[in-house]
C-alpha cells in the first residue's frame, strides 16, 4: 500500500506540474501540444548543465539536481518562446506549431546529445548520465498510518512541485493577471477592450507552460529514467494534456486526474508483483490508467468544455 | 540597405506573389529557406553541406551511389525508397481526411499498429495463398482502422470526448496491450519482436530477381497512388467530401445547412482511421516483417506535418511525403560516407516543418507588401 503512493505520487506530481503549464497555456487562449517536447528540451537543458558541472561537487551532493531543476526551468521556458513565435506572432495553426515542436524537439536533443557526447566528453553515447535524486523522509508527519506514506521517501522535487503548484494555482484564480489570463481564453477582444494586451498576456503563459513543462521533465529524468536519453519521450507530455483535459482545465481537478494516473499505474505494477504473474503482464495492467480515463471521460465529458477561444488566433480586426 | 531590401521584396512578391500560385509556391518558398538553414548547420559543423545533400539522394536512389554491393543499383535503392514512402502517404493521407473535417487525428500511430498487429495474426501467419493472402491484409488493415478511427469519431459524437484525448488514450491502450499479446504468444526469442510474417501476407516482394537485380517492390504504393486519388475525388466531387469540408470549416453553418455534423464526422474518422490502417499494413506487413513491442512508431506524428507542408491537399502530401521521406531514408547513407551523424536529417525535417508552419504569415506579409505596393502606385499615378 506504502509503495503505491509513494510510487503513484512521484509520477502523478511531474505530470501535474507539467498539465498545469499546460492549463496556464491553453486558459490564455493558446492550445498546447508542445509539452512533450518542452519536457523533453528542458530536461535536456537541466541535464547537460548537471553533467558538465558535475566534476565539481562531491558525488551525493544535491546541489547539482538543484541547478539542473533551475535550468530544466529555464531551457523549456527558452524553447516555449517558439512556440509563443509561431503561434502569436507568426499567426500558425497552434496544434501544428506544438506538433512540429515535438518533432523539432526530439530531433534536435537527440541531435546535439550524440554531438556533445562526442566532441566535448569525447564518447559515444546517446544519453546523460544522471542518476537517481536522494529521497527524503519527513520526521514525525511520515508516522501517520496510511497517510504517512506520502511523507516517506519522497524526492526532493516533490516538495518543489508542490510549492510551486500553490503559487501557480495563486496567481490564475486569486490575482489580477490571472483573471486577465483567463479572460484571454474566453474573450480576448473583452481582454484588448479593457486596455490589456492580449499577445502579452499569451507569451507569460506559454513561457509559464514552457518553464513548468521542462521542471516536470527533469523530474522523470532524475527519477524514473536515471539518465536524459531519447526515452524522454515517452508520452509524459501526452498524458498531461489528457489530464488537463480531463480535469477541465482547473488545476484542482486535474491534480486528480493526474493522481489517478499515478496511483493506477503503480498499483498495477504492485498487483503484478503480487499475484507474481510474469512481467510481461506489466504491459496489461499499464493499460489500466488509459481505460480508467476513457471510461470517466465517458461519463464526465458532457460538461467538459473547453475555453471558448482557444486555438483561435486572435485577430484585433475581426468581430 | 534600403535598396537591397526593395530588390528582395521585388524578387519575392514576383514569385509568390501572385495570389493564384501562392498555394503551392509559398510551401516551395519555405522549403528552400530551410533548406538554405540546414545548409548553414551542416557547414557550421565543419561538413561539406552540398555533399551532405547529395548523399541524401543518393541513399534515397534519385543519385548514383560511388559504389554498390552486389545485385543492388539505384534502381534497388529507388523501390527501396518507394517501400518506405508507402507508410508515409496512407498516414498522411489518415490525418488530411481528419483535418479537413476539423478533427486532429493524433492516434494515426495507434492505429497502425492495431490494423498491423490484427491483420499479422489473421492473414500474416496463415497458410493462404498469396493471391487471396494481400488483398485480404489490404482490406483487414482498412477495416481495422476504420473501426479504431469510427469508434473515435463515435465517443466524439456521443459522448463530446475531445478525440485529441481519446486518440492519444487509445495509443497507449493498443501499443500496451499489443505489446502484451506479442510477448506473450507470437515473440520470436531472438530478435525480441514478433515472429516474422509469411511472404504470401507480405505487401512488399522481397529480393525480387529483376535482370542483374534483387530488388524490394512495394505492391502497397499502387494502393496508395489509388487512395490518393479516391481521397482527391471523395473530396472535390462528391456529397461527403462537401459535408466534410462543411463540418470542417463551420459546424453551426454546416447544422443549418441540415447536414448530419455527427454522422459526417464519425464517416471522416473512418476513413481516416482506414487510411492509417492501410499504413499500418504497408509498415508492418511490407516495409517491415514484424512488429516491434511497446514501440509506436512517430509516422503517424510526422504525417501531421507531413500533411501541413502537403497544404492539406492530397496531391501536395505526394511532394511533401517525397521530400520527407528522402531525408529520412537517405540520412543513414549520409552519415556514413560524410560523417553528419544521422540525427540532423530529423532535425531538418523539423526546420522544414517548422518554417512551413509559418505558411500562413509569409502570405499575410506578402500580401500585405503587395497592397503596400499598389497603393503606392496609385499615389503616385
Amino acid at each position: 500500500m506504502n509503495t503505491i503512493i509513494i510510487d503513484g505520487l512521484s509520477f502523478a506530481l511531474p505530470l501535474f506540474i507539467m498539465a498545469i503549464g499546460g492549463i496556464y497555456c491553453e486558459r490564455s487562449g493558446i492550445t498546447n501540444l508542445a509539452i512533450e517536447g518542452l519536457q523533453g528540451f528542458g530536461a535536456f537543458c537541466g541535464a547537460l548543465f548537471a553533467v558538465c558541472i558535475a566534476q565539481y561537487f562531491a558525488g551525493n551532493s544535491p546541489i547539482p539536481f538543484y541547478l539542473a531543476m533551475l535550468f530544466a526551468f529555464l531551457g523549456g521556458m527558452l524553447f516555449s518562446l517558439l512556440h509563443a513565435m509561431l503561434c502569436i506572432k507568426f499567426k500558425a495553426n497552434q496544434v501544428i506549431s506544438g506538433v512540429v515542436i515535438n518533432i523539432l524537439a526530439m530531433a534536435l536533443t537527440e541531435f546535439l546529445t550524440k554531438q556533445i557526447n562526442a566532441s566535448i566528453f569525447g564518447a559515444a553515447s546517446n544519453k546523460f548520465v544522471l542518476g537517481v535524486s536522494a529521497r527524503i523522509t519527513v520526521p514525525v508527519l511520515s508516522k501517520i498510518p496510511v497517510l504517512g506514506a506520502v511523507f516517506t521517501n519522497l524526492y526532493p522535487f516533490e516538495i518543489v512541485i508542490a510549492l510551486i503548484a500553490l503559487i501557480a494555482w495563486y496567481i490564475l484564480y486569486q490575482t489580477r493577471f490571472g483573471l486577465h489570463l483567463r479572460a484571454c481564453g474566453d474573450n480576448p477582444h473583452a481582454v484588448d477592450a479593457a486596455g490589456i494586451e492580449v499577445s502579452r498576456v499569451r507569451l507569460i503563459a506559454v513561457m509559464a507552460s514552457g518553464a513548468l513543462s521542462g521542471l516536470g521533465g527533469i523530474c522523470f529524468a532524475y527519477s524514473i529514467s536515471a539518465n536524459f536519453s531519447s526515452n524522454i519521450y515517452s508520452g509524459y507530455g501526452y498524458l498531461a494534456i489528457a489530464a488537463l483535459i480531463f480535469g477541465n482545465w482547473k488545476i484542482m481537478p486535474t491534480l486528480g486526474a493526474c493522481l489517478l494516473f499515478g496511483f493506477a499505474r503503480s498499483g498495477g505494477y504492485e498487483l503484478v508483483k503480487f499475484l507474481e504473474m510474469p512481467s510481461s503482464y506489466q504491459d496489461l495492467v499499464m493499460v489500466l490508467p488509459y481505460v480508467l480515463t476513457l471510461l470517466m471521460l465517458i461519463f464526465f465529458s458532457k460538461k467538459n468544455h473547453a475555453p471558448k477561444a482557444l486555438g483561435e488566433i486572435y485577430d484585433k480586426g475581426a468581430r | 540597405m534600403k535598396n537591397k531590401n526593395n530588390f528582395l521584396h521585388r524578387v519575392i512578391l514576383q514569385t509568390i506573389g501572385h495570389e493564384k500560385r501562392q498555394h503551392y509556391m509559398i510551401p516551395v518558398f519555405t522549403i528552400l529557406l530551410s533548406l538554405i538553414f540546414g545548409i548553414l548547420v551542416i557547414a557550421l559543423l565543419g561538413k561539406n553541406p552540398l555533399q551532405a545533400y547529395y548523399n541524401l539522394l543518393q541513399g534515397s536512389g534519385l543519385a548514383p551511389k560511388a559504389s554498390y554491393a552486389g545485385h543492388k543499383g539505384m534502381i534497388t535503392d529507388f523501390t527501396s525508397f518507394l517501400n518506405a514512402l508507402t507508410p508515409m502517404l496512407f498516414a498522411a493521407l489518415a490525418v488530411l481526411i481528419a483535418l479537413k473535417a476539423g478533427l486532429f487525428n493524433i492516434g494515426v500511430s495507434g492505429q497502425m499498429l492495431a490494423a498491423g498487429f490484427t491483420a499479422t495474426v489473421l492473414i500474416g501467419y496463415s497458410d493462404l495463398p498469396a493471391v487471396v493472402a494481400k488483398p485480404l491484409v489490404v482490406l483487414i488493415g482498412f477495416l481495422i482502422g476504420a473501426l479504431a478511427g469510427g469508434l473515435v469519431g463515435f465517443l466524439k459524437h456521443r459522448f463530446n470526448i475531445n478525440e485529441v484525448v481519446s486518440t492519444i488514450m487509445f495509443n497507449y491502450i493498443f501499443q500496451y496491450v499489443i505489446s502484451f499479446l506479442i510477448n506473450t504468444f507470437y515473440v520470436d526469442p531472438v530478435s525480441r519482436q514478433s515472429a516474422n510474417v509469411k511472404q504470401a501476407g507480405r505487401l512488399t516482394l522481397v529480393d525480387v530477381v529483376v535482370g542483374d537485380y534483387k530488388m524490394d517492390i512495394p505492391l502497397g504504393i499502387l494502393v496508395a497512388v489509388v487512395g490518393i486519388a479516391v481521397t482527391a475525388f471523395v473530396l472535390h466531387r462528391t456529397t461527403l467530401g462537401f459535408e466534410i469540408k462543411a463540418v470542417g470549416n463551420s459546424i453551426r453553418a454546416a447544422e443549418y445547412a441540415g447536414i448530419r455534423v455527427g454522422r459526417t464526422r464519425v464517416l471522416a474518422m473512418m476513413l481516416s482511421g482506414g487510411f492509417a490502417g492501410l499504413a499500418g499494413v504497408t509498415y508492418y506487413l511490407g516495409y517491415f516483417a514484424s512488429i516491434q513491442p511497446k514501440v509506436l512508431v512517430s509516422t503517424g506524428y510526422d504525417a501531421i506535418a507531413v500533411a501541413l507542408l502537403g497544404n492539406s491537399s492530397p496531391i501536395g502530401i505526394i511532394f511533401s511525403s517525397f521530400l520527407i521521406t528522402v531525408i529520412s531514408k537517405g540520412s543513414t547513407y549520409m552519415s556514413s560516407t560524410s560523417g553528419v551523424q544521422a540525427e540532423i536529417a530529423s532535425a531538418i525535417t523539423g526546420i522544414i516543418l517548422l518554417f512551413s508552419a509559418c505558411g500562413a504569415y509569409v502570405q499575410y506579409k506578402v500580401n500585405r507588401w503587395k497592397d503596400e505596393r499598389n497603393l503606392k502606385m496609385e499615389e503616385s499615378q
